[in-house]
């Protein structure tokens, strides 16, 4: 078995294209937006000083930037266990053995595979204050069905997390799909004659068992959140009143409108730093009780 | 175990693998499917076949693919698949006409349609050093092209050029892309923003037709008169003007008031923007939305979901030219009249104003055939282009002699009559004019929002330390 444990150039051979992608267009940009965060970098002035932290500074005491940043969390407090919880409700769902089950997968799934500029707009069309489909289901229900969802400050932001509720769905039920189905039937069999009813066999041993794959939709799902921008920049343009402008889009807006290429990196490397934090914590938190109820 | 006999690579691969997933998956070279050959090496060739190509196409994004013997020029414009199509065929015709007439020469067009990546894209093409030839020049958004060196001064060519003739154009369309001495773009069409209204409804409700040199109170009486609110309804089925949140369009009204929203200079908002004739102008466009009601707030508009001037609902518009083709493609008799006037005594002439926005011809800085390109821009901004180009309506030429062509329609007269009144827009003069039109926007949100919670006079003094701080920024 000698020849098993021997490093392989071989083996560095076939991981070098991928290792060679990452550092070009992953580890390079990163190193390349630290080098301009530190510096005044407008794209086409001739002039570019350093100015150390002062572009973090200068984002400390900005209010907009400020309010970026508490609209992305607000919407990752909203979206992430909203997203999470739908999704394995939907995954335990659609795992039923029943007929017919595959066109439901399909159909939760196909947003996933659509544009989701298309999306985007279908989902105006659905907002639309008074003749918009959510609101007649309001009205038809009673309400007075007369919200502008995306042009009202209050409900933007909401009817963003409603959409993408909506759109990260199908991965996300993909995923736990394939968890619960990785789990032993035995299992199940062996807790329904002991007498399980089927709410203690989910908590019992589907849930422990879900663990990893709930690291995994959390985590993922966290930085997705954070990484909003598609559906702002198609239905709210950050409007109204601010009340969408997420990081990704006020970094876009900071270095396509602005042209101010040092703020715009600094701004990046804080929503970095943001994401790197959360995902710590999240891996801290979820792993301790996966490990707590490791099946091995 | 007994030795393979064959030194195929794969198989010892696989073996050496088998206690692995290897085994299970898909992989092509398990033992049962080896077709005999080393194609461990066919895969990772394979691999990096992939990863050269790739490298190859990020790295050559503006190469050249053609024979050293044609000369490519490049020329940007932001036209996309939703121009008309029979502008599109018009402009292919024209590529192959300067070729014929240039042998040896490809034109190459890179459209970069949406409108809002135009000049983003550009700019990243000249940080890149792949800069096409020639640009289609947006008058909004000039500036930040001319004052950052990325165009060249037209005027050494112009003068060694015995055939051209500036004259030939509209003064304040070439005007837009001056600086002291030099110039950055030679006129392609334009437009001054007017006010259209549509006849039917203005018949139906036994309206005068409003003429030039109207007043801001005979607009609004009209306005008022053209307004349908059956008894009852949330909200006019018809309105007097249609209102849209778009601060090229709504800057016009400080204009007609003799207000401004930067000095003369473009350096500060201050003094200007929340002058008492700027609060004057913006009270009363959002009253006509909050008090009187003659014009579809953001909430109705979002409603109607659609052009409410277009669909018959709204008697009076402030667009350009363009609009012509949509409203003739919907049957629209539509007239058109300059934007009404303050109406001071003593002001009335300086009142009369429009903006005028165009598209010019640039050559790029970094062109390096720079006679060629200019060959282009004279080509097409040239009587005998310039009069097909612009026959469908689409805008006017910036050329004298071809827009005289389409004179003598009421329509065509009236916007011709306005370009003495024209001044170029902000955008042709200060870079960060965009930015502030951003903030602009927002401000007009909030007041729309506020529903009389924020007056107008503080709004535009918020405004004016942002626009005040964005233009002091180095």
């Amino acid at each position: 078995m000698k020849s098993v444990e021997r490093p392989s150039w071989r083996g560095y051979l076939f991981v070098a294209p991928a290792t060679v992608y990452l550092a070009v267009f992953a580890l390079l940009p990163l190193g390349v937006a630290g080098y301009l965060a530190l510096h005044r970098w407008h794209l086409l002035k001739p002039e570019h000083p350093f100015v150390g932290g002062g572009n973090f500074t200068a984002l400390w005491t900005d209010p907009f930037f400020r309010q970026a940043v508490s609209n992305t969390l607000l919407y990752v407090v909203l979206s992430v266990p909203l997203g999470v919880v739908t999704a394995l409700g939907v995954a335990v769902l659609v795992a039923q053995p029943l007929r017919g089950m595959g066109l439901f997968r399909t159909l939760f799934y196909i947003p996933a595979v659509s544009s989701q500029v298309a999306l985007s707009m279908v989902w105006i069309w659905i907002l639309l204050p008074e003749v918009g489909l959510l609101n007649g289901c309001v009205k038809w229900l009673g309400g007075a069905g007369t919200t502008n969802f995306l042009g009202e400050p209050g409900w933007a932001l909401l009817a963003l997390v409603a959409m993408s509720l909506w759109i990260g769905l199908g991965p996300r039920m993909i995923i736990f799909l394939a968890g619960i189905q990785s789990i032993p039937g035995s299992l199940f069999e062996a807790a329904a004659l002991d007498g399980c009813n089927a709410w203690r066999r989910f908590l019992h041993i589907t849930l422990p068992l879900l663990a990893p794959t709930m690291l995994f939709v959390v985590v993922t799902t966290t930085i997705a959140a954070f990484q909003l921008f598609t559906p702002v920049y198609v239905m709210t343009r950050g409007g109204p009143r601010r009340s969408t402008d997420v990081l990704l889009y006020h970094i876009y807006q900071e270095a396509w409108q602005k042209l101010e290429l040092g703020m715009a990196s600094a701004q990046s490397y804080v929503l970095f730093a943001m994401i790197l934090v959360v995902a710590l914590v999240q891996f801290r938190l979820l792993r301790r009780g996966w490990t707590g109820v490791s099946m091995n | 175990m007994p030795k393979p006999k064959a030194p195929a690579c794969c198989y010892r691969w696989d073996r050496r693998a088998r206690d692995t997933a290897w085994r299970r998956s898909v992989w092509p070279c398990h033992p049962t499917r080896s077709v005999g050959f080393p194609c461990r090496w066919s895969c990772l060739a394979a691999i990096w076949a992939a990863t050269v190509v790739l490298f190859a196409a990020a790295a050559g994004g503006c190469a050249r693919e053609d024979e050293p013997s044609t000369t490519v020029l490049r020329v940007a414009n932001w036209t996309g698949p939703d121009v008309e199509p029979g502008l599109v065929r018009l402009e292919r015709q024209f590529r192959q006409e300067f070729e014929a007439a240039h042998p040896g020469v490809r034109l190459q067009m890179e459209q970069i349609p949406g409108y809002g990546q135009y000049t983003p894209k550009l700019l990243m093409m000249h940080v890149a050093g792949c800069m096409p030839d020639v640009i289609h020049l947006d008058a909004s958004a000039a500036a930040v092209f001319i004052d950052n060196g990325v165009l060249r001064d037209l005027t050494p060519l112009i003068e060694s050029d015995p055939q051209f003739d500036l004259t030939q154009y509209f003064e304040p369309v070439v005007e837009v892309a001056r600086r002291g001495s030099s110039l950055y773009a030679i006129p392609l069409d334009f437009t001054p923003m007017m006010m259209f209204y549509n006849k039917r409804l203005f018949d139906e409700a036994h309206v005068a037709y409003p003429q030039a040199g109207w007043t801001w109170d005979e607009f609004l009486q009209k306005a008022k008169a053209l307004t349908v609110r059956p008894a009852g309804a949330a909200r006019p089925t018809q309105y007097g003007f249609y209102f849209e949140n778009w601060m090229p369009l709504w800057v016009l009204w400080l204009w007609t008031n003799g207000a401004d929203v930067l000095d003369p200079d473009g350096r500060r908002a201050s003094g200007y923007f929340d002058g008492p004739q700027s609060v004057e102008a913006v009270e009363f466009i959002v009253e006509l939305m909050t008090k009187h009601r003659v014009a579809p707030d953001l909430r109705d508009s979002a409603i109607a979901g659609t052009d409410l001037f277009r669909s018959g609902r709204a008697a009076m518009d402030l667009k350009g030219h363009w609009m012509l083709l949509d409203y003739r493609a919907d049957g629209l008799d539509v007239g058109v009249v300059p934007l009404p006037v303050r109406g001071r005594e003593e002001a009335a002439e300086r009142e009369r104003a429009t903006v005028v926005y165009a598209a010019g011809l640039a050559v790029t800085a970094a062109s390096r055939q720079s006679q060629l390109a200019w060959e282009y821009v004279k080509f097409m901004t040239s009587r005998d282009v310039q009069v097909r180009r612009v026959a469908s309506g689409l805008a006017i030429s910036g050329n004298k002699l071809a827009a005289a062509q389409f004179a003598g329609t009421p329509i065509e007269d009236a916007f011709l009559a306005e370009v003495a009144y024209a001044r170029p827009p902000w955008g042709a003069r200060v870079e960060r004019y965009p930015f502030l039109e951003e903030l602009g926007r927002e401000m007009m949100e909030d007041l729309l929002h506020a529903r009389g919670t924020l007056s107008v006079a503080e709004a535009l003094r918020r405004t004016v330390r942002l626009m005040d701080a964005a233009l002091a920024e180095p």
